[in-house]
């Protein structure tokens, strides 16, 4: 395969394509909206056989970089990198967009806009797999703000803001501050929320440079001299964090993980795509990129272990913070959302052990391999969601019910993908959260361990009760739409819808039975050789199964589902008593968000639109306003003192110009004679000040 | 021959235009046009077939050999030579006045018959031929001071593009527009002649006025402090540096707004010009300079963020848009005070790119003027991206430029200029303009949030029920828009047009070094 089409255009076209189509999308709207989908599908689908053309490569441990000079006076270039790490990732891209491309057919049918929709899907394909693939940070940039653009804009897709597009309760104020927010607005929070994490990237990526001349991520593997340059400045875990805190925004990450939850204002197929199996990922890539080249590169000035610390720290937090908020929020998009920002935690908290262990290699496949497993159940339960929402014209799971009857296909895609999520073996989602838990026991180095090990399983409780609250809701009991005879009635919906989302829920079971025996170890292999290449030796691979870790994500998982089960599927107890008595406050503080998207707003957004209105006012207004009248009073009394020049000296050169404008009936002349006078007068006591300040000058010298 | 006919065609040719516009306003924008085509070809000519290359000119510390310029001459004793130059820091600059100007004469047909008739003038000939004929001089003012050679000559060229200007507002202009005119020329003015005074002391101890033959190695260092400061007063009241700046809201706004989608992307950009060409250039191994550089640094920087704060507080469409040109002027003066070559490349670039971007924007500004009955408060906008969709499109290229998207050309203008603001203070172990730098980029964190909040309030939510019957521009004036964005992808995918002949030359000016 290699010899027909070798990996070097075949990684350039994975990204280059999508991105052509996305030019050509306007044009072949022309000949008619259904060829303008299926031309869609169709890239996606070139792209991703792309992508997968290199795997057989990329898995025998296959690393090179392809480039041409870009800027060449500063000897940068632009390339791709096709290596283990790039080809899984794009693979893994280019399959989960297609089938999401395919429901996006059915689901989107009939929306006017759907134009823009597939320029902005096929753009951000383009764009994501250009963060894969790209060869060096500079261009990674470039697929970064690609994929944020794309996420701003399909998130305010439906840009007309009618309520019923609005995310969040109306009404709902916390602290003073709304929690409902239009789609447009949700748009540009997401995108200023990440474009503060960005700033960081951006002043990382310039750092490296300013020591290493380069952004190539080979270079900087092979010459780590750049590392030792940093270290001399007190610079280099500033460094590594600054670009750290680019991923912390894109993959929603505390303390920026609030834009996610809002960002669901988009259309389902978007917040499938984009804000749960692709671009959220990329902060976990980046990091999976640039972190092993941080671990080897500073070796020799004492490591970065507080780098890792922090990934991990701030993984394990999020992981839980974001899984608490998922246990009461009643919008179903958003508790998927929650759960998104919660599962990236995790693989965060892989990323970050990984660094802090003998065995670098257990951390970062664990890390890949729920990155994995969680693109597949979680694109498959938001399309479950954009179906069942579509059904019941609701977004909100106390208004659902009763659905397994009427949705049965649906009812059990969600329960295989649920149950994935909920960490149930033998799924994939076990599997990869349990190689998480048994990294964390490997990390040496990671301070209050034992503290990170129970905030990462009290998440895993978390997650399976949010799940089965969840599925409990929406598919069982009577249907609040029936009881209050709406017009809701629920059916399956088309084929287009259910094959991709079902697909994807049995391939979460298959990767779940495949995962111990071929998945870990294949990709173990692969990334033993990918991490050799950047000279982190593999020290023998710790043991597949820890015991302890296997014992904790089990008891998690099914105390989680039983207690989830023993109340809201099987409703043996009504919740609200305690959630209306002894757990009320606790229940409003996570209903809030832990009041942090409210602080945020107190503290960043309103008193930065107050300092502005008082700047306006106070300085502009109040200072240079009043200096430019001053100016203009000035002129006044100027230009009565210009008289005497006038009648002097101006006279002649101003007849001689208006003698020139009357050649060509110039109206200037009417109107502003009296200003050029005032023009000249300036001009000669302008030339006067400069022979006095020659004179000044010269005298001095 | 090739410059000196590019700049005196468009300055002979407007007093024909003048002649033609009496009968046909619409023929005197298309001859317009024509002339300004013509020069923009002449100016491509010289710098793709004729240039040649040349010994870098000494410059410290150290020499590329060689560099690729293209240069004219004529006797101008006693002044010296009057000359016309494109080496890659002037061509950045003569190029985007050149496709500015071009492009806007055809904006300004339905536009200008538009403001006319507006003002209840039932012979629309004279005005559009007085309005052509300004235009062209202000045009070949703008581009004439980026190519000369002479101090002399460059302040001729400055003040040609003054006065014209002073008249495009005092005659064409909205609201007080006197009042606001001879507040912008005496502004801009007294700035100019602050200018003047460097120049004359800079050329008469330097011992000419040519810039090739100046020797300012000889020039004792305590006048060059003078003169530094004279250009940074000069050239900072055009680039309404924070504190000079109180002219161009006013200016800006109420200019007729084909004037001010050349004022502030092509014109006060011009003082960034200046500032690379005089203060950088030959200034550049001054102890003056070198001790500067933080105090400029840090005054870009507050340039940067007080006009993007200014804009978050505005309402009025065209006045957003000029402080919003504040704060990306902030973002020249702070590349320039890199004093490294990458960020002042950076610079150059920001010229550029701030040219297409804003020049779409005040386009833009200029459609809804047009379409929807003089709105310019945006309060009263929303929604308009249904009734507007290519004015929409493009107008979005022109606020994710400003933004400095990936894809566009404004993002090559940011991370130049701040990997120069990185990476020259972080080898001279400089901390305070480390902190400067930190500072600037939170402020590009301002300008996202108001490029992205006045793209929301203008094209998106509900479509206000006054503003139902809009309808899509004429071709004349989106399809320049069009062209602006096309030229921004275009250098977002290929930065080096500009940047390499800019990093080259500046390179033999500055010294290579990239990283220590």
């Amino acid at each position: 395969l290699a010899e027909v089409l070798p990996p070097s255009l075949a990684a350039w076209l994975t990204f280059l394509l999508p991105m052509m189509g996305a030019l050509a999308t306007p044009l072949v709207a022309r000949l008619g909206g259904r060829v303008r989908d299926w031309f869609a599908v169709a890239v996606a689908l070139i792209s991703a056989t792309l992508a997968t053309s290199m795997l057989p490569l990329a898995l025998e441990g296959f690393s090179r970089a392809y480039s041409f000079p870009w800027i060449p006076v500063l000897g940068i270039n632009a390339g791709v990198l096709v290596d283990p790490l790039s080809v899984l990732m794009a693979t893994v891209v280019g399959w989960v967009s297609l089938l999401i491309f395919i429901y996006s057919v059915s689901y989107m049918e009939g929306d006017p806009g759907l134009t823009r929709y597939w320029f902005l899907m096929l753009f951000f394909i383009g764009s994501m797999q250009l963060i894969v693939l790209a060869d060096n940070l500079l261009l990674l940039f470039f697929g970064w703000e690609g994929v944020g653009l794309c996420s701003y804009a399909l998130i305010g897709y439906w840009y007309r803001d009618e309520e019923e597009r609005y995310v969040g309760r109306l009404g709902h104020v916390a602290l003073g501050v709304p929690q409902a927010y239009s789609p447009t607005h949700a748009g540009m929070k997401a995108f200023l929320m990440t474009r503060v994490g960005d700033l960081g990237f951006l002043a990382g990526i310039f750092l490296i440079y300013a020591s290493a001349g380069t952004f190539e991520f080979t270079a900087l593997a092979r010459d780590t001299g750049w590392a030792s340059a940093l270290e001399r400045h007190g610079l280099l875990i500033p460094t590594a964090l600054l670009i750290f805190l680019g991923a912390v925004g894109k993959s929603a990450q505390f303390p920026l993980h609030e834009w996610l939850p809002d960002a669901m204002a988009g259309p389902t197929s978007v917040s499938a795509l984009i804000h749960a199996a692709t671009m959220v990922k990329a902060g976990v890539y980046l990091v999976a990129r640039v972190a092993p080249i941080f671990y080897a590169a500073s070796r020799a000035v004492g490591g970065v272990d507080a780098f890792f610390q922090t990934v991990a720290w701030i993984g394990a937090f999020t992981a839980f913070l974001a899984a608490s908020q998922a246990l009461v929020s009643k919008e179903l998009k958003k508790i998927l959302a929650f759960s998104t920002v919660s599962q990236i935690g995790y693989m965060m908290l892989a990323l970050g052990v990984a660094g802090l262990s003998l065995s670098f290699v257990d951390g970062f496949t664990a890390g890949f391999l729920h990155l994995t497993s969680h693109a597949i159940f979680k694109a498959s339960m938001f399309m479950v969601a954009g179906a069942v929402i579509h059904v019941t014209h609701t977004r909100f799971i106390d208004e659902m019910g009763g659905l397994s009857r009427s949705m049965r296909i649906s009812y059990l895609a969600m329960l295989l993908a649920g149950a994935s999520l909920a960490g149930i073996p033998p799924f994939s989602g076990f599997w990869s959260k349990d190689a998480i838990l048994a990294s964390v026991l490997g990390a040496d180095r990671l301070p209050l361990k034992p503290a990170v090990y129970l905030l990462a399983s009290a998440t895993a409780l978390a997650t399976a009760f949010y799940t089965f609250r969840m599925m409990g809701l929406v598919f069982h009991g009577v249907g609040a739409g029936h009881a209050a005879g709406g017009h809701a009635h629920p059916r399956e919906p088309s084929p287009l819808q259910w094959v991709p989302y079902t697909l994807l829920a049995l391939a979460s079971l298959g990767a779940g039975i495949l995962a111990p025996l071929a998945l870990e170890p294949a990709l173990v292999e692969a990334f033993s050789k990918h991490l050799a290449g950047l000279g982190i030796e593999v020290v023998g691979h710790g043991a597949a199964l820890n015991p302890l870790a296997l014992a904790t994500s089990l008891t998690m998982a099914l105390a989680g589902t039983g207690l989830a089960w023993y109340f809201y599927v099987a409703r043996r107890a009504e919740p609200g008593r305690f959630l209306r008595g002894p757990l009320a406050g606790l229940y409003t503080f996570l209903e809030n968000r832990w009041y942090i998207n409210s602080l945020y707003y107190r503290v960043f957004v309103y008193p930065v639109a107050a300092a502005n209105a008082w700047s306006y006012g106070a300085v502009e207004r109040g200072f240079f306003h009043r200096l430019n009248d001053g100016v203009a009073g000035f002129m006044v009394v100027f230009s009565r003192l210009g008289n005497w020049f006038d009648l002097h000296v101006v006279d002649g050169v101003v007849n001689g110009v208006a003698w020139v404008s009357s050649l060509f009936s110039l109206q200037v002349r009417r109107l502003h004679t009296g200003l050029l006078q005032q023009y000249v007068v300036a001009f000669v006591v302008g030339v006067l000040f400069v022979l006095l300040l020659l004179l000044m000058l010269f005298g001095g010298a | 021959m090739l410059l000196a006919a590019g700049i005196l065609i468009p300055i002979l040719g407007g007093f024909l235009a003048y002649i033609i516009g009496r009968s046909s306003p619409r023929a005197a924008g298309v001859f317009s046009f024509m002339l300004l085509a013509v020069s923009s070809l002449l100016f491509l000519m010289a710098n793709y077939l004729y240039a040649s290359t040349v010994p870098a000119a000494a410059g410290p510390p150290i020499k590329a050999p060689e560099i690729q310029v293209y240069r004219e001459q004529y006797d101008w004793r006693p002044i010296g030579r009057f000359g016309f130059l494109i080496d890659g820091v002037s061509f950045p600059f003569a190029l985007t006045i050149l496709i500015l100007t071009t492009l806007i004469t055809l904006y300004s047909i339905p536009y200008m018959v538009h403001r006319i008739q507006e003002e209840g003038v039932e012979d629309v000939g004279p005005r559009m031929g007085l309005y052509y004929l300004l235009y062209l001089l202000y045009s070949a003012g703008m581009v004439g001071s980026v190519l000369a050679t002479n101090l002399v000559e460059f302040y001729l060229f400055y003040e040609l593009m003054l006065i014209p200007s002073y008249l495009l507002i005092a005659e064409f202009g909205y609201g007080d527009r006197n009042r606001i005119a001879l507040m912008y020329f005496l502004w801009t003015h007294v700035g100019a002649l602050v200018l003047l005074a460097g120049l004359l002391t800079l050329g008469l101890s330097a011992g000419s006025f040519d810039i090739p033959a100046l020797n300012t190695a000889a020039v004792p260092e305590f006048i060059k402090s003078w003169v530094l400061l004279a250009f940074l007063i000069g050239f900072g009241t055009k680039l309404a540096a924070f504190g000079l700046h109180v002219w161009l809201p006013f200016a800006h706004a109420e200019a007729p707004t084909p004037i001010s989608a050349l004022l502030s992307p092509a014109m006060i950009g011009i003082g960034g010009y200046g500032l690379i060409r005089f203060a950088v250039q030959l200034l550049g191994g001054s102890v003056a300079y070198t001790t500067s550089l933080y105090a400029i640094s840090a005054w870009g920087a507050a340039t940067m963020v007080y006009g993007a704060v200014m804009a978050l507080a505005q309402s009025d469409i065209k006045r957003l848009l000029a402080y919003s040109s504040i704060s990306q002027m902030g973002y020249i003066i702070f590349g320039v005070a890199s004093g490294q070559f990458v960020g002042v490349s950076g610079s150059i670039f920001q010229y550029v790119s701030h040219g297409l971007g804003k020049g779409i924007l005040f386009m833009m500004a200029g459609v809804l003027i047009l379409q929807a009955h003089g709105l310019r408060d945006i309060g009263r906008m929303g929604g308009l991206a249904g009734r507007l969709p290519i004015t929409a499109t493009l107008s979005f290229i022109g606020f994710l430029t400003i933004f400095g998207l990936p894809f566009l050309a404004g993002f090559h203008a940011e991370w130049m200029i701040f990997l120069g603001a990185f990476t020259s203070p972080l080898y001279r172990g400089d901390w305070a303009r480390l902190y400067v730098a930190a500072v600037a980029l939170g402020a590009t964190a301002l300008t996202a949030a108001y490029t992205l909040w006045t793209a929301k309030r203008v094209f998106f939510g509900e479509l206000p029920r006054h503003l139902e019957g809009v309808r899509e521009a004429p071709a004349l004036a989106w399809a320049p828009m069009a062209v602006l964005a096309a030229l921004s992808v275009l250098l977002g995918a290929y930065p080096g047009l500009i940047a390499a002949p800019a990093l080259e030359r500046l390179k033999t000016l500055l010294g290579g070094i990239v990283f220590g």
